[in-house]
């Protein structure tokens, strides 16, 4: 039993994972009403036709009329191939609409990972270092805040502060400059702020509190007495350990403020993301756009899990993959 | 007298906690010769094992400190600043530990740590580093070295971890080996077995060993001078057959008391180690002694007093005017001839 057949196992599963969630999903959108359906019945009831033949009409026009299962065949089939549909409110195909999402989306998730992901280890495991003394209690009090103080509030009041009172960034994100202009960089600065100290918190507390358990364990005073440099035995022996329960903090902390947060944090700031095309198309009641931001929120989800499992077992070598 | 590989002279170590400062080790002397094989010997608490992390204070600084002269082949180390004293960790000076399921990181290979230990002080290219690994993964008994080279420790046994700890610490060929209780966590067999290749790696790599344990069957096996330990103090010094033949220190007779193969009553010794925070005045061992008068309970650690050559010990029963037969008769080791001797009343 090897690597290659575990994560072989572990990708078949996230796919039958995938198939129920959108099993699911397709249960319960053929369970709801159509609105294209009802508005087609209400054109003609109000252009003097027959409502309830209008009805019929819209409801072959979008195969609604096949049995369930061949209708749950063509999802399924729609689905993995990514013909997610049009959507009403966009006039775009779903999968363009999501894909210009997700530019926008991109352009401050990308930088707001990163940094949580370096600065967090470093920060906890520094503070496990210097446990008790005033540095820890800041980077404590630090992280306690960030993951206190609700993302949207506290971007609500950044943006007060630095957009409306020292207008060193625009109110309202500004789609017209460059990706990498310096322009861009300020203005989503303080939305990967107001990211990072929600993310970083948790990540700052666990690897603080693994690492205080492994810089006294045992074999840190095997590593001192062959002569290894404090440093070197922080890089090497207590940040290797301590990444892997913390792994399992990281991804579940960023895919939880990455389905979360982010669409509350467009919403503050204006950018054009992936959570705001999710936010308008509720309002708009596109089906077809929201069926499928939620389908691509699920997927990234999955995958997420996916790589933290492949993730761990590649940290810990006492991890078997035997029988599992 | 050539000068000795390790001199350890008025060592003491202090740490500070909540209930005040606590001296684990207050003010030791002893010295290892090159190849030759000293144990500490002493009761659990004793100080034995924080006297031997305080030789290359690998002790934790703060909340401990160490103070006093040890003297590395003329060298003081306690003088040294870390980064020179680095150099001699691992280098010159070797350890291995009680806890072999504990003292290696899990996250790693053994043959990365071996090589890790010896690639910090010499520039050595993997290769070679992986070579030399194997080649004493090989010596130490491990088979199948070369493959075993990539394993992590929770593949090994206990005893087998030991053996790669013992690898590690000869890696980088150090004049000295401090083994601290090295096979108090295996069971008998696989301690024999720990022991005979001590002695015979002792020999190939020409090395002193600084030998803690509580074992005195152990002792018996491996040393060549003694230095035994109780509440943080020297009671008694000497070679490994004066101190079993004819053990001076009140302590020492009851130590070996303990041990049932030479005839000991297995009852072990009444009551317990003093408090180290506020250790008694006098003899440490004072209040645990039959023999205990008044003059033990006051002053300082009585001064050592040569009883014969070599062998030292901190007792006031033996300055001069004294009659220290009294205190031979209940002494294991002794013929029972010589029993009936003395009756002298104090």
């Amino acid at each position: 039993m090897g690597f290659g057949r575990y994560v072989t196992a572990r990708v078949l599963w996230a796919g039958v994972v995938s198939l129920i969630i959108t099993t699911i999903t397709f249960l319960l959108v053929s369970a709801a009403p159509n609105p294209s359906v009802q508005e087609a019945a209400t054109q003609a009831a109000l252009q003097g036709g027959d409502p309830a033949e209008a009805a019929e009409r819209a409801r072959e026009l979008r195969g609604l009329d096949q049995p369930l299962y061949v209708r749950y065949m063509d999802f399924i089939e729609s689905v993995y191939t990514f013909d997610w549909g049009w959507s009403r409110s966009r006039s775009q195909p779903v999968t363009e609409a999501l894909g210009q999402g997700l530019y926008y989306t991109a352009q401050y998730s990308v930088p707001w990972t990163v940094l949580t992901v370096l600065i967090g280890p470093l920060v906890g495991v520094y503070s496990a270092a210097n446990m008790y003394s005033w540095k820890d209690h800041a980077a404590t009090g630090f992280a306690f805040f960030g993951y206190a103080i609700p993302n949207f509030f506290f971007g609500i009041i950044l943006l007060l502060i630095f957009g409306v009172w020292l207008e060193v960034i625009p109110v309202v994100y500004n789609t017209d400059v460059a990706v990498f202009s310096v322009q861009n960089a300020v203005q989503l600065s303080i939305p990967v702020f107001v990211l990072v100290t929600g993310s970083i918190g948790a990540v700052m507390r666990v690897s603080r509190n693994e690492s205080a358990e492994f810089q006294n364990a045992e074999f840190m005073k095997t590593a001192k007495a062959k002569g290894v440099s404090p440093l070197r035995a922080y890089a090497y022996h207590v940040m290797r350990p301590t990444l892997v329960p913390l792994s399992t903090t990281l991804v579940g902390q960023l895919l939880a403020l990455f389905l979360g947060s982010s669409l509350l944090v467009e919403v503050v700031f204006g950018i054009p993301g992936i959570g705001r095309v999710t936010y308008n198309a509720l309002i708009a009641q596109d089906t077809n756009l929201l069926l499928g931001s939620t389908l691509a929120f699920t997927f990234i989800a999955v995958i997420g899990n996916l790589l933290e499992d492949l993730v761990f077992t590649v940290l810990d070598p006492r991890i078997s993959y035997d029988d599992r | 007298m050539a000068t000795p590989l390790l001199e350890v002279e008025d060592l003491k170590t202090t740490f500070s906690t909540d209930n005040g400062d606590l001296t684990a080790v207050d003010g030791i002397d002893f010295a290892v010769d090159e190849g030759e094989t000293v144990c500490i010997v002493g009761e659990s608490g004793s100080g034995k094992t924080v006297a031997t992390e305080s030789i290359t204070r690998i002790v934790k600084e703060p909340p401990g400190r160490v103070e006093g002269t040890v003297r590395f082949k003329g060298r003081d180390l306690l003088s040294m600043s870390e980064e020179e004293l680095r150099q001699i960790r691992g280098n010159g000076i070797a350890h291995i530990f009680q806890n072999p399921q504990e003292a290696m990181n899990h996250c790693y290979t053994v043959g990365w740590q071996i090589a890790e230990a010896l690639q910090i002080h010499q520039d050595v290219p993997d290769k070679k580093a992986r070579a030399r690994a194997v080649d004493l993964l090989d010596r130490v008994g491990i088979a199948n070295a070369s493959t075993r080279f990539d394993d992590y420790p929770h593949e090994f046994s206990g005893g087998q971890k030991q053996r790669v700890m013992i690898a590690m610490a000869l890696v980088s060929d150090p004049d000295l080996l401090i083994a601290d209780e090295p096979t108090t966590a295996l069971d008998v067999t696989v301690q024999a077995q720990i022991l005979k290749l001590l002695d015979e790696l002792q020999d190939e790599f020409d090395m002193g060993i600084l030998f803690v344990t509580h074992d005195l069957g152990v002792v018996a096996q491996i040393a060549d001078r003694i230095v035994v330990m109780y509440a943080g103090k020297v009671m008694e010094r000497g070679g490994v057959l004066d101190i079993f033949e004819h053990p001076a220190h009140p302590y020492t007779q009851q130590l070996l008391n303990c041990v049932p193969e030479i005839g000991g009553n297995e009852g072990g010794i009444p009551g317990t180690l003093p408090n180290p925070h506020d250790p008694p005045d006098g003899c440490r061992f004072a209040p645990r002694c039959s023999y205990a008068e008044q003059t033990c309970r006051t002053g300082g650690q009585p001064e050592e007093l040569d009883v014969s050559p070599g062998q030292r010990v901190s007792c006031i029963h033996y300055r001069d005017g004294r009659d220290p037969s009294l205190l031979r008769e209940n002494a294991p080791g002794v013929e029972s001839g010589s029993n009936g001797v003395s009756s002298a009343d104090d």
